[in-house]
């Protein structure tokens, strides 16, 4: 991978006039703007109902997707349906079917004049703590044993579902966006092409033609995740009007699976994040009607660029829970080892080597798990991060998972450079934390342009 | 159709037990739902989906007003429950138990009541007959299977062999397998809702018990002693020198397994 040139992340990466949502997280602003936390200021811990919801997660993990861990990891097991079971299993799927419902309805009516349009989005989890925890616990579990699960979850039904639902029309939110919030299909969001990574839409070359009322899509995408099992995937481009390059609007599309001129790979092999597929997509001609134009315009309002970095935070903020999840694991799996792992006739945990080692996975992980507190307080008081607040948090966060997870295979020894022993996957499965959803590099230049700014 | 679970909160069996001064269980911290009632409580719900109707109320005694394995098992879709906390009921033993859940479940007037077959902390087996014989209600024990059929009750009771099907009349206590059923879990929307739901907490007098027959007073036990489980022996090594099945079929018939 070339360093000048770091690979667009599969949640959506650095490009800012991008608009997405990553991971059906859902900034949590109050209709009424109103700033109260019904649990206050001070969350140091999870409360009961967030317990309760951490360890019912905690047991489904431990029993749907622990054991299949082998078959996720070295068998291309997709994650779809383990992922369905879970949504099924906890109601994810009913509440997330009751939202868009309440949503639509709204949205109608505000099209018939019945309603006055709100002034500021309106986002689900207003006030309330436990709803923003209830999507963040899921994936703080989930990543404890399979952070790639989490990705191929976030992917669909956050990026994908939210590229629809942020621009779409009624119809196409109707037409797409439900199923993918459920996970009843599986979703894609193809930016990143072969030659064009972090700088996503300067050198973009995939491109979408007039040919009467339709458009015909050429262009090749690479490293989509989801790609190779996607039943909806949000292509965006290039309108080719004949203009220079860099002048072309940016336009999306949605396709379905099996449309005449796509082709979608098979599975990349890939360093870590294995239950998650990615795939490259090849488009040669594909022919689509104006309905599969998201909005079905093309001067699609530029004012992403305020909405995006509401919804990068919220991206950015998922990456955080899930090193959460990695450092949490990777710290307990270290600690027993410690303890069990006898050398020079004692628990290697009584060298002060080992102790260090420890002690700064644990500083990690009060430290992540701060944010994440922090993200969830602000949230339930309508005082979203800004974007600069969710850069630090996804760098801080995705180099400590990073750190934490070698450290792990470091203190396991020859053990923990073993497939057997999980460390080995998890140290593999949190280095991409630093390359997607914005590279380090990006959420650098994010906080200084902030910070120089001011 | 009004089911009412008896559902006993234990210590976290994950966690390492602590003994009181008396020798009897420290249950002081937090207590979680006991797993063999988790089988009851899913069994309930699944009983009052079929009937179209009804509710399922939970009926647990645990001291210092514990209700975090109530809760769990209200998240998972039980309406209500009464929860009897008494320091009066410090020492309890197993009849006294019965005399407690007993009253509670009268005060509750249901159709059936479920238990487990034992709780897996005290493992003496033999509250859910007390409660029946306290209650004058006929009781069937070691459920694998209950379908209820207008004003009786159907079931298939295991035994060793299979299983044996015995029908009685409601309302009936009935004690279930541990197994037999896929407990639920919690949905998100319903371990939100558990907080709201109601626990009746109710104590031996507003149960219109005596406080001589119950706890330390009324267990007619005491604890003498504890000592830890032996050590279990190492196993028989048998060398095959090829005739090795012969111990192999001599052993297993000798627990009647062939």
């Amino acid at each position: 991978m070339p360093a000048t040139s770091p690979p667009t992340g599969r949640w959506g990466d650095p490009v800012e006039a991008v608009e997405v949502t990553a991971i059906g997280l859902a900034p949590n602003v109050s209709p009424s703007g109103a700033t109260t936390s019904p649990q206050g200021d001070d969350m140091f811990e999870w409360s009961e109902e967030q317990l309760m919801i951490r360890d019912a997660v905690r047991q489904f993990v431990q029993t749907e997707i622990a054991p299949k861990r082998e078959e996720l990891e070295h068998g291309d097991l997709p994650p779809y349906e383990i992922l369905r079971k879970l949504f099924a299993t906890f109601g994810m799927d009913v509440m997330a079917r009751d939202r868009f419902k309440h949503q639509i309805e709204r949205e109608k009516r505000v099209a018939a004049g019945e309603e006055a349009a709100p002034a500021a989005p309106v986002r689900r989890g207003g006030g309330d703590p436990n709803s923003i925890a209830m999507t963040m616990l899921p994936i703080i579990e989930i990543c404890r044993h399979s952070p790639g699960m989490v990705t191929a979850m976030g992917v669909s039904m956050g990026l994908t579902s939210a590229a629809i639902m942020s621009k779409g029309t009624i119809a196409q939110k109707e037409r797409w966006a439900l199923d993918l919030l459920t996970l009843d299909k599986v979703g894609a969001w193809a930016i990143t092409e072969p030659g064009s990574g972090s700088d996503a839409f300067g050198s973009m070359r995939s491109s979408a033609r007039r040919d009467g009322d339709e458009y015909l899509l050429n262009g090749s995408k690479t490293f989509i995740t989801n790609g190779p099992h996607a039943d909806t995937i949000v292509f965006i481009c290039k309108l080719d009007e004949g203009n220079p390059m860099e002048d072309r609007k940016i336009v999306s599309f949605v396709l379905d699976r099996g449309m005449p001129g796509l082709e979608q790979s098979k599975p990349l092999r890939k360093m870590g994040m294995h239950s998650s597929p990615t795939g490259e997509l090849f488009l040669t001609d594909v022919r689509v009607g104006r309905d599969r134009l998201i909005g079905e315009t093309e001067d699609v309002a530029s004012g992403g660029r305020a909405g995006a970095k509401d919804t990068f935070s919220m991206e950015r903020s998922g990456v955080a829970a899930m090193s959460l999840g990695i450092i949490e694991r990777c710290l307990e799996l270290s600690v027993q080892y410690a303890k069990d792992r006898v050398q020079f006739g004692k628990p290697i945990g009584e060298f002060q080597l080992i102790q260090d080692k420890l002690a700064r996975m644990e500083v990690a992980r009060l430290n992540v798990q701060n944010l994440v507190f922090r993200f969830i307080e602000m949230s339930a008081a309508g005082a979203p991060l800004s974007l600069a607040e969710a850069s630090a948090m996804k760098l801080y966060a995705a180099r400590a998972a990073t750190e934490v997870a070698m450290e792990a295979v470091q203190l396991h020894g020859g053990n923990g450079y073993m497939a057997e022993y999980q460390v080995e996957q998890l140290a593999r499965d949190a280095k991409v934390l630093q390359i997607y959803a914005g590279t380090d590099e990006i959420q650098i230049t994010h906080i200084a342009k902030d910070l120089l700014r001011r | 159709m009004h089911v009412v679970v008896c559902v006993k909160q234990i210590p976290d069996p994950a966690e390492p037990g602590k003994l009181e001064g008396d020798l009897t269980l420290d249950r002081s911290g937090k207590l979680i739902l006991d797993e063999s009632d988790s089988y009851g409580v899913e069994m309930a719900l699944q009983l009052v989906d079929k009937a179209g109707g009804g509710e399922v109320t939970l009926v647990s005694m645990a001291p210092n007003n514990e209700n975090s394995g109530l809760r769990t098992a209200l998240a998972m879709g039980a309406a209500k429950a009464i929860l009897i906390s008494d320091p009066l009921l410090s020492g309890a033993g197993a009849l006294d138990t019965a005399k407690v859940l007993a009253a509670a479940i009268k005060s509750a007037e249901p159709d059936l009541v479920l238990t487990a077959t034992e709780s897996s902390d005290g493992y003496t087996g033999t509250v859910p007959e007390q409660i029946a014989a306290l209650l004058g209600l006929p009781s069937i024990t070691f459920a694998k299977e209950v379908h209820i059929d207008g004003q009786s009750v159907n079931v298939r009771r295991q035994t060793e062999d299979g299983y044996d099907e015995v029908t009685c009349s409601l309302p009936a206590v009935v004690s279930v397998t541990a197994g037999v059923v896929e407990p639920r879990y919690p949905s998100f929307k319903g371990i939100m809702a558990a907080k709201s739901k109601p626990v009746e907490e109710q104590t031996v007098v507003g149960l219109g018990l005596d406080p001589a027959r119950v706890g330390v007073a009324g267990a007619g036990q005491e604890i003498v002693a504890v000592e830890d489980a032996p050590v279990r022996e190492a196993g028989e090594i048998i060398v095959d020198d090829g005739e090795a099945f012969t111990n192999i079929v001599s052993f297993l018939d000798g627990l009647k397994l062939i």
